[in-house]
């Protein structure tokens, strides 16, 4: 369980682009559809806890289904998978960014993701807004 | 010592940081430039990477200023710290939370507080998403088209007869991202 909750995370982790609303479609999907961890309704109670916790709404989360989950050992494995890839990519792009920062081809590719990013988040308003 | 600074600025952030994402990097900010770490130009850069790259956006900013204060060792310093008040607080919250839901799960109350809650989210994503409508990420009919795609995309797998394989696999974030960057790359690059 713990390695499964890890994995999950981290593949949250690597695959959203745009923070934490971005974050809550994925979310959504692994948590409620793929592995039923929780249902629809309690999904959006969660957000509205991580939202209401101060800190990021990601962490907050992944605490929040870690520790409903598997306890402290799943609260671990959550944040740790969630948080990873961030300093990973972070670091590698901090390192190397001069390089790659007018580079257009890199350009290109994030003019092409950035609107899809906020098509993900403006779904997420009429996914949840069915479920109030 | 560096280090220390870090520590405390970021389990600063984390503690007063409510609404997540943009009003941490705010609070972030404010901190960095008032303590010299960076110039408003350095910080700029930092929070558009911390966008475009995967995670969340808090963390990708904590390591990355936490990189550029104290190398490495900053880094990870920086984004343990930034995690560090949620991991008492919301860990606080799901236990209240396990309590309460059974006891009031049924109570009026507690529903429609409830309900109000999570009216209120949908209203805070609705403005974040608002938020990110700028000339930089839509610059022309392209973006708009991209968003069109991916939007419908999404919404799909919501209307109850359409249920496939297909359109489930089509209402996937992370193809449509990848296909996105792909789509961006053909029609920007050449």
């Amino acid at each position: 369980m713990f390695l499964k909750l890890f994995w999950t995370y981290l593949k949250i982790g690597t695959f959203t682009i745009g923070g934490g609303y971005a974050m809550l479609p994925l979310i959504e999907k692994e948590v409620v559809d793929n592995h039923h961890w929780i249902d629809a309704k309690e999904f959006v109670n969660m957000i509205a806890l991580a939202q209401a916790a101060p800190g990021l709404i990601a962490v907050n989360s992944a605490i929040f289904i870690g520790h409903k989950i598997y306890g402290w050992r799943g609260v671990v494995a959550c944040i740790l998978g969630a948080v990873l890839p961030s300093i990973i990519i972070i670091l590698l792009i901090a390192m190397f960014f001069r390089e790659i920062k007018d580079n257009p081809l890199v350009e290109a590719v994030f003019k092409g993701v950035r609107p899809a990013v906020v098509a993900l988040i403006a779904a997420t308003v009429i996914r949840l807004a069915k479920r109030i | 010592m560096i280090y220390l600074q870090l520590i405390f600025v970021f389990i600063k952030v984390g503690l007063l940081g409510f609404g997540g994402g943009m009003a941490i990097i705010s609070l972030i900010q404010g901190e960095v430039l008032s303590r010299g770490w960076m110039t408003e130009t350095e910080f700029v850069d930092i929070v558009g990477i911390s966008q475009v790259t995967p995670g969340p956006i808090g963390i990708n900013c904590a390591t990355y200023v936490g990189y550029t204060v104290g190398g490495i060792w900053g880094s990870l310093l920086a984004s343990m710290a930034i995690i560090l008040p949620s991991l008492v607080i919301m860990l606080s919250v799901c236990y209240a939370y396990d309590k309460i839901k059974d006891k009031y799960q049924d109570n009026r109350v507690f529903q429609t507080c409830m309900r109000i809650i999570r009216i209120l989210v949908v209203i805070l994503v609705a403005h974040a998403a608002i938020t990110l409508v700028t000339p930089t990420t839509f610059i022309d009919w392209k973006s708009w088209t991209i968003f069109g795609f991916v939007f419908v995309a999404m919404l799909l797998p919501e209307i109850p007869n359409l249920k496939s394989k297909i359109i489930h696999l089509l209402g996937n974030p992370i193809l449509l991202i990848l296909a996105a960057g792909v789509a961006g790359y053909l029609l920007y690059f050449f």
